[in-house]
């Protein structure tokens, strides 16, 4: 396979959810960091970054939960799904409504111009991040990338 | 009399070791790689017509068998893989642990075939 045909590496064998996948997953992990970073410090600059961070995160989630749901139907013919591959989908769209959710939360805190959501909010960016931990382990574990050498 | 090690004395031991080292170190991985790439026939395994699918890879990568043998992949690893031949002449499901699929090779040729969840997983069915 040459790395430089671009239909070649399009349309390989392996579906393109597990490229796309890092960009929603470092975006929001980082914007939680900014957001938690903001609250402390009262930093509206870090503020405005964890926002933005969160809206290319759930935008960018979209593709990943697409691309995911394609693998299942074009690579297992959509079969009825258990064990490992069964938690992995349920926990990718949660992860993926988590996402959205908190963006939806800064956007109208955004709005309304209160400060009065933190209290939900980060608990909820928290939570939201353990969760897409626990979907990236067990798509690491799927994939075989942390398997020992 | 004492004759002193010379720089050139020990630049040629360095160049030995070196040598040696080298050697040792490239037979190395040819070793691993023989192991790794396994081939077996029916006959040789009395009759066994059973690939392990484990550790991310199919053992043998490689079967030899008369036609009209059936063959059947075994998933031991934690993880769910399938078994997709290269020319879509046969597809499991995807196996869970301990799940397995059969497929009845009839025709003589050479079949290739990966794991759709993990193409790098590939393996080789020769029906003679």
């Amino acid at each position: 396979m040459n790395p430089y045909n671009i239909r070649e590496a399009l349309l390989a064998k392996h579906a393109q959810h597990v490229v796309l996948i890092h960009f929603p997953v470092a975006l929001f992990l980082v914007g939680v960091a900014f957001d938690f970073v903001a609250y402390f410090t009262k930093r509206s600059a870090l503020a405005a970054a964890a926002y933005y961070n969160f809206v290319v995160a759930a935008i960018s989630s979209l593709p990943v939960v697409a691309t995911g749901l394609l693998a299942w139907q074009l690579q297992l013919d959509g079969q009825k799904l258990k064990g490992i591959l069964l938690q992995h989908l349920v926990l990718g769209i949660t992860s993926c409504v988590m996402i959205c959710l908190t963006w939806y939360v800064h956007f109208r805190s955004r709005r309304s111009s209160q400060q009065t959501s933190h209290r939900f909010r980060l608990p909820l960016e928290l939570v939201a991040a353990g969760v897409i931990a626990l979907t990236a382990h067990l798509g690491g574990y799927l994939t075989g990338v942390n398997l020992p050498s | 009399m004492r004759r002193w090690k010379t720089t050139k004395d020990s630049a040629a031991n360095v160049f030995r070791i070196a040598i040696l080292a080298t050697a040792t170190f490239s037979l190395l991985p040819a070793s691993g790689a023989l192991g790794r790439r396994s081939v077996a026939t029916a006959e040789e395994k009395g009759k066994t017509n059973a690939v392990t699918i484990d550790n991310f890879s199919f053992a043998p990568m490689q079967l030899e068998i008369p036609a009209g043998t059936q063959v059947t992949w075994i998933n031991k690893d934690d993880v769910p893989h399938t078994v997709v031949s290269m020319d879509h002449k046969f597809k499991s499901r995807a196996l869970d642990t301990d799940e397995s699929f059969s497929f009845t090779f009839q025709t003589p040729g050479a079949y290739e075939y990966f794991c759709s969840v993990h193409p790098k997983m590939t393996g080789k069915i020769v029906v003679k």
